[in-house]
């Protein structure tokens, strides 16, 4: 019986920048694979490289060597913006969301783009974000209107609402309370389990790292397994 | 479709900034517009000017190009050419083939002569010439010949007028004859008297005078506005022995046979509906046999320039404008769009982010712009009428004024634009100078399907200019940057 190749394969991945002392790396030879069905904590101390890590697992950026690979197959080789449009979301550290555009707006414009099929779009937006606890009355309004931690469960149901095989997700519960932190947690431990999703959260949260099924440390450029 | 519903959204919810762009696309349109209905306007009052005035080309014998031709006759059979000869006369058969191209409206010629005096007919002279004084080449009548009396210049301004009988038609015999009423009087003539006039050329060295006679019939009688001077004016100066005859008698006390051509004509002068005809005026007089290096046709277009001049002005300043402000407008709009670009950096990166294809963004930024273009071009459709009109007035005011100003100082000295004119006839042999022509000074200003399509495409262009030229920079965008570093 032939063994499903990982959705997610990190491969010698190297990312440095340009500084005015040459180059710096800030990671050096990462290699991971992640499985659909779980959800991974990254943890590491400031500045170790967690975000650019992120940004490379989504498509958002591109590796100095090494390869990201999406069910055996190379991102670089069929575009990342197809690798992003079509199979991951991302939640990020600041508030990224479209502010013109009401939380419902938000959502569907997501969904739209990234090729959601159905006519219930805003069914859909309106279900996300009441399960994430956002009142229906604040469904319609701009989200410059929202508090910070009703932009980042908006931004997280946006990433829900894209049916993407892989979740990205940057310190997505540092502007929540602990009681919503605690349901976002919920929720992405379901899409793992329940929906077959791969979660990737990049967190300080102990709370975080201890609901994902497994913790991955960065240190010195390259990720180590905690658990 | 989500592009112009993200459109949509981002224009009502910042709609200050829509308005602002509303605003410069208005304030560009109405300009752009403006410029159009004027240069339509211009247009329209040109075609109509050149309807009303024509032009007046007039064909007569270039001395020079005949000289250069090789066609000049030689003096007494000797071997250098002094002598106009045959090849230099311009004969009426030729110019009535040319008065028959559908492009003439009215044509006419002259032939200038001169007449000796008979004793049926004495020289007027109220003051005798000094005691001395050799008077053998100033004894003549002037006498030209013309097709219609009524063209003539001192006839068609009023200075002269038939006071008894009628004057010289193209219908008229050939030997009618019409003299100035002083002259009547002294030789004590009537309408219907025949008088004798002998030819009033003067002999070449080694020549003897021709003192042919031919008859004539006073068929009218006019009077002449220019008085006596009460000084000794030579005979032929004096305006009361100026008569006008037939181009067939003219040519025939200029000593020459009519021959089968019919009369020399010295001048011919053909009204043109248009001044663009003057090309099919040639192309006829070619095919009716003129030889136009030795008779030129000269088109006479000053009194259509004079009219359009103005207007022509205010249509090419209007261009101008048009072109400023379409430069201008592009530029200013091409800037703001860049700011706006890089205010929405965040904005293009979550797009991007989401996997949106740049050129969706940069369509999205099209619709935008596009949108607000198309609420200014409608109304500047509206207001452009209104302004254009009053632009277009003050503008032309000022250019009508400057051409006046111009025309007047440019009388004051001697003007070598005309090219019509009697050659120095004091009298006026041919059709004499062009009545005066007053600038077209209003502008009607029409806005119609056209200006609103024309207006559309600059503004739509303008609009795609402003919003491309800046958005390159969004496909050169990295979400990454954007997201994670706000860079």
């Amino acid at each position: 019986m032939a063994t499903q190749p990982p959705v997610l394969e990190l491969t010698g991945l190297t990312r440095s920048y340009p500084t005015r002392n040459g180059k710096r790396a800030i990671l050096k030879g990462v290699a991971h694979s992640f499985e659909a069905g779980r959800m991974y904590a990254v943890v590491g101390a400031s500045g170790s490289g967690k975000t650019t890590l992120l940004s490379l697992a989504s498509g958002l950026d591109t590796p100095t060597s090494g390869s990201v690979r999406f069910r055996g197959e190379d991102i670089a080789g069929f575009g990342l913006g197809r690798f992003r449009n079509r199979h991951v979301a991302t939640v990020f550290q600041s508030l990224n969301l479209l502010t013109y555009m009401t939380a419902v707006q938000n959502i569907t414009s997501a969904m739209e783009i990234t090729g959601v099929k159905g006519t219930h779009r805003k069914r859909r937006a309106r279900e996300l974000l009441d399960l994430l606890g956002i009142e229906a009355q604040d469904h319609d309004r701009r989200t410059l209107q929202l508090s910070g931690g009703q932009q980042q469960r908006v931004a997280i149901a946006r990433a829900l609402a894209c049916e993407v095989d892989i979740l990205c997700a940057d310190e997505p519960t540092g502007s929540l309370d602990h009681e919503t932190a605690a349901d976002i947690v919920e929720v992405f431990r379901k899409l793992a389990h329940d929906q077959g999703k791969c979660v990737i959260v990049v967190t300080h949260s102990r709370e975080v790292a201890g609901a994902s099924d497994e913790i991955l440390q960065l240190k010195s450029g390259r990720l180590v397994p905690q658990r | 479709m989500n592009l112009f519903k993200r459109a949509w959204w981002r224009l009502s919810g910042h709609p200050g900034k829509a308005l602002m762009l509303i605003g410069l696309f208005f304030v560009i349109c109405t300009l752009v517009l403006s410029g159009f209905l004027i240069q339509s306007a211009a247009a329209r009052a040109a075609a109509d000017a050149k309807q009303r005035v024509g032009a007046v080309a007039t064909m007569q014998l270039d001395i020079n190009a005949l000289m250069e031709s090789g066609k000049m006759e030689s003096r007494g059979g000797g071997a250098t050419p002094g002598l106009i000869g045959t090849a230099g006369d311009l004969h009426r058969s030729l110019v009535d083939k040319i008065c028959a191209s559908p492009v003439v409206t009215q044509c006419n010629y002259t032939t200038e002569s001169g007449a000796s005096p008979t004793e049926s007919a004495r020289l007027y002279q109220p003051v005798p010439p000094p005691a001395g004084q050799d008077t053998a080449g100033t004894d003549f009548f002037k006498a030209d010949g013309v097709r219609d009396l009524n063209s003539v210049g001192a006839f068609r301004n009023g200075d002269s007028k038939i006071v008894d009988g009628s004057g010289i038609g193209p219908r008229s015999k050939a030997d009618m004859v019409v003299v100035e009423e002083r002259l009547a009087k002294q030789n004590k003539l009537k309408v219907g008297d025949r008088i004798k006039l002998k030819v009033g050329t003067l002999p070449g060295p080694g020549e003897k005078r021709n003192t042919s006679e031919f008859e004539f019939t006073i068929a009218g009688i006019y009077k002449s506005n220019a008085g006596d001077s009460g000084q000794y004016v030579p005979a032929i100066m004096d305006p009361a022995n100026q008569i006008y005859l037939t181009p067939d008698g003219a040519t025939k006390l200029l000593g020459k046979d009519l021959g089968a051509g019919g009369a020399t004509v010295k001048q011919a002068t053909f009204t043109l509906n248009d001044p663009a005809d003057a090309d099919r005026l040639k192309k006829d007089a070619e095919a009716a046999g003129a030889d136009l290096k030795i008779f030129p046709l000269s088109v006479n277009d000053k009194q259509y320039k004079t009219l359009v001049g103005p207007i022509t002005k205010t249509a090419g300043f209007a261009t101008v404008t048009v072109w400023l402000v379409a430069v201008a407008g592009t530029v200013i709009l091409a800037l703001i769009v860049a700011s706006s670009l890089r205010e929405r950096r965040k904005e293009l990166g979550i797009l991007l982010s989401l996997g949106e294809k740049k050129p969706k963004l940069l369509g999205q930024h099209l619709v935008e712009v596009v949108a607000c273009a198309l609420l200014a071009i409608g109304l500047a459709a509206a207001g452009s009428q209104f302004l254009s009109q009053g632009i277009g007035d003050r503008l032309l005011a000022s250019e009508v004024s400057s051409a006046k100003d111009s025309a007047a100082d440019a009388n004051s000295g001697p003007d070598h634009s005309a090219v019509t004119g009697s050659g120095g006839a004091p009298q006026g042999g041919s059709s004499g100078s062009e009545p005066e022509a007053a600038p077209i000074d209003k502008i009607d200003v029409k806005l119609g399907m056209a200006d609103i399509g024309k207006v559309g495409a600059t503004g739509l262009g303008i609009a795609a200019l402003a919003t491309l030229i800046p958005g390159i920079r969004v496909l050169r965008l990295n979400p990454r940057d954007i997201l994670v570093k706000g860079d």
